[in-house]
């Protein structure tokens, strides 16, 4: 045993003369093997520990620098504004708060009601079968953002103050990533001074329009513009939201997304998406209060935001030792555009392989142990994302195919098992039997739904 | 009320100042439904933005095309001057119908000799989700929709959609297994029963009927195309970053 352990650490000091049982003469085939095998099990740190740097301080960074901290890892987690109120539904699942351990006074309503509009107003209500401790959260950005910054902070990690500019590559596996920032400093409206950091890998956690990745050339994606408005309506009006969340397909309010409106702390969020006609926003945007009108009539805008949102993964999520998690690697599922929960966790699993392989802390990481995350994410989540693709596609594609959707959306079977893979991030397996009458279900509510709109189309001729 | 009225001065001067809405009477509707986007971001006083953003809307807003139940909305203004619309732009543009009631067709006003004549049901359905298509209208919560198209019967389905196409493709698939059989038997001397015995046949048999049933229009052999692509697109987009893995081999 410690023969094997000897050869890596000669491999470190290949200068120094090896009491080697082989003869000089195969001296160049030893050297050129305990090179390689050197590079491949990651020499040992001297004198310090493995450092990090996180690049954006959301979900997807604040989960990532607090496991790394947690590991041991000399952690920085570089923010560019700490109270930034990133526009976003705000929806996070049950299961986050647990894995998490999210302290329930984040949360500032527990939406345990939703109701399905359809584009001919046929409403359903959804959420009967929740059993009374399950519940959609829905959080401020700023405040869930800064309690998983300050838990980081607590643990360890560095937070700077600063923007992101460029990153410098290094010439070999044991060379740093030089990272050149503005640092603020936590000044207000300064000018800030530049400033660069040397680490041994980064993690990419900034966001749809990632500097990160185009620093490692991870290519694009396609993305949708979701647009939203804060409305704060009369008080009375509020009542009605109190723990319920409304979605609108249809035509009118978006082409291949739904317009919302989800209550916040005090007011609500009217919005829309669109991939595909992202010019046409505001239109929807109208359609939108239009067809929520009467329910937020008195109410006054009080925010106007809109951001991108992923719709696929990058084409390349890691190079190097540089891995993308969150919405800079593209995991928002399709068809509800969900985000934080896989963003947050993305990190902890990335953070959780650079732990792994670094031992934590100790040894250099190289590509082969950030790839073990990917690994990780894409066999855990797979199932997720193709399932909400393929949901998407079905019941997206036009109005007939919505109006399936709300209907099949009235049957208990499927709240129970939309809410299941929900709130606890597991494709359920189900009842077969069930299964096989839900399935003749939706093909029956698909084929109603095209046979109204093909006699539509006559009644337009 | 005054809500409506507080909306009132600033689309008389939209209505001087585009010159596409002349004289005729469905330009009193095109302008009908502006004025209802509007009363919308005039309720939300606070925001420039919002307010201008339905005024570019209001320009672009495409004149509604003719429907059959437009024609009572444009019996009431064709009375009035195009400029006193206040009272009626509210009520104009929700869906009405005697026989909808609390948000679903009351299917005793249906009833045809005793036994309900689902073929009227499912045609007031069909020009509800027209007008609404046209004319999307808010949801409230004292006047819920909660209609359901189950509630039409299987046979009702049946007899109306499925059972004319159902002898148009029959048809076809007898015209071109005709046709084939015949052709066979002239190149090969195989007789109609002798055909069903060969494998070959049967495979031609299969191609066929499969053939009739999915390719109905032209443009069903390139969705069929696109279909198939959609499917595994999303997987590609996945497994992209592992194409990058054998390429740049580590280390």
């Amino acid at each position: 045993m410690s023969s094997i352990a000897f050869k890596p650490f000669t491999g470190l000091r290949r200068s120094s003369a090896v009491p080697c049982p082989n003869p000089t003469a195969t001296l160049t085939k030893p050297v050129v093997k305990f090179h390689v095998s050197a590079a491949k099990r990651s020499p040992k740190l001297s004198n310090r520990n493995l450092r990090v740097a996180i690049i954006g301080g959301g979900p997807a960074g604040g989960s990532a620098a607090e496991t790394l901290a947690k590991g041991g890892i000399e952690t920085f987690l570089i923010e560019r504004k700490l109270d930034n109120c990133k526009p976003c539904g705000g929806a996070i699942p049950l299961c986050m708060v647990g894995e998490f351990d999210l302290p329930l006074d984040i949360i500032d309503r527990r939406v345990t009601k939703m109701k399905m509009i359809s584009p001919s107003n046929i409403a359903v209500d959804i959420g009967q079968t929740l059993k009374p401790h399950e519940y959609i959260g829905m959080v401020r950005r700023e405040v869930l953002d800064a309690h998983l910054r300050d838990r980081a902070k607590e643990n360890g990690a560095n937070v700077i103050n600063g923007l992101f500019l460029k990153m410098d590559m290094p010439k070999s596996w044991d060379e740093p990533y030089v990272l050149h920032y503005t640092e603020y400093d936590g000044k207000v409206g300064a000018t800030g001074s530049k400033s660069t950091l040397e680490v041994d890998a980064v993690i990419g956690a900034d966001g749809a329009n990632s500097r990160v990745a185009k620093a490692i050339n991870a290519g694009d994606y396609e993305y949708a513009i979701a647009f939203q408005e804060r409305i704060k309506i009369p008080d009375d009006k509020m009542v009605y939201y109190e723990n319920l969340a409304e979605m609108y397909v249809g035509d009118d309010v978006s082409p291949d997304f739904y317009g919302w409106v989800f209550p916040k702390c005090d007011h609500v969020a009217v919005g829309t998406g669109t991939v595909t006609h992202k010019s046409d926003i505001k239109k929807f945007q109208l359609a939108t209060r239009n067809r929520a009108k009467d329910k937020i009539l008195g109410g006054k805008i009080i925010r106007v935001e809109a951001h991108p949102i992923p719709e696929h993964p990058r084409p390349r999520r890691l190079s190097g030792r540089v891995a993308l998690v969150g919405d800079a690697a593209g995991y928002v599922t399709k068809c509800s555009g969900e985000g934080i929960y896989f963003a947050a966790k993305s990190g902890r699993m990335c953070a959780e392989a650079i732990i792994e392989g670094s031992q934590n802390g100790k040894k250099m990481v190289d590509e082969g142990d950030l790839r073990k995350y990917l690994e990780k994410w894409d066999k855990t989540y797979w199932p997720t994302y193709k399932v909400l693709d393929v949901l998407q596609k079905v019941f997206y594609r036009s109005n007939p195919a919505r109006e399936a959707f709300v209907e099949m959306c009235a049957d208990e079977y499927v709240q129970k098992m939309t809410f299941d893979s929900y709130l606890y991030k597991t494709v359920a397996p189900g009842n077969p039997l069930d299964d096989l009458k839900l399935a003749v279900n939706t093909i029956g509510s698909l084929v109603r739904a095209n046979a109204l709109r093909k006699e539509m189309e006559r009644l337009n001729v | 009320m005054s809500l409506s009225m507080a909306s009132f001065s600033p689309p008389s001067t939209y209505f001087s100042v585009n010159p596409n809405f002349a004289h005729k009477s469905t330009a009193f509707l095109s302008l009908k439904r502006p004025f209802l986007l509007l009363s919308t971001p005039k309720s939300l006083p606070d925001n420039g933005a919002g307010v201008s953003a339905s005024v570019a809307v209001v320009e672009d807003s495409k004149l509604n095309q003719e429907d059959p139940t437009l024609e009572k909305a444009v019996e009431r203004s064709s009375g009035s001057n195009g400029l006193a619309l206040s009272p009626e732009f509210e009520v104009f543009s929700k869906f009405e119908d005697p026989r909808w009631i609390g948000g679903t067709w009351d299917l005793k006003q249906f009833e045809q000799k005793g036994s309900i004549d689902w073929d009227a049901v499912i045609d007031a359905e069909v020009r509800r989700r027209k007008w609404l298509q046209d004319n999307p209208e808010t949801t409230s919560n004292d006047d819920p929709v909660v209609f359901d198209t189950s509630i039409i019967p299987w046979w009702a389905w049946m007899k109306r959609f499925h059972l004319p196409e159902a002898e148009l493709l029959n048809g076809r698939a007898a015209m071109i297994g005709f046709f084939m059989a015949y052709l066979v038997d002239s190149l090969t001397g195989v007789g109609v029963v002798d055909q069903m015995g060969n494998f070959f046949c049967k495979t031609l048999l299969f191609v066929a009927v499969s053939g009739v049933l999915l390719i109905r229009k032209n443009e069903d052999l390139d969705n069929i195309k696109k279909l198939i692509e959609e499917t595994t697109f999303y997987d590609k987009q996945w497994q992209a970053t592992w194409q990058d893995d054998t390429t740049s081999n580590n280390n």
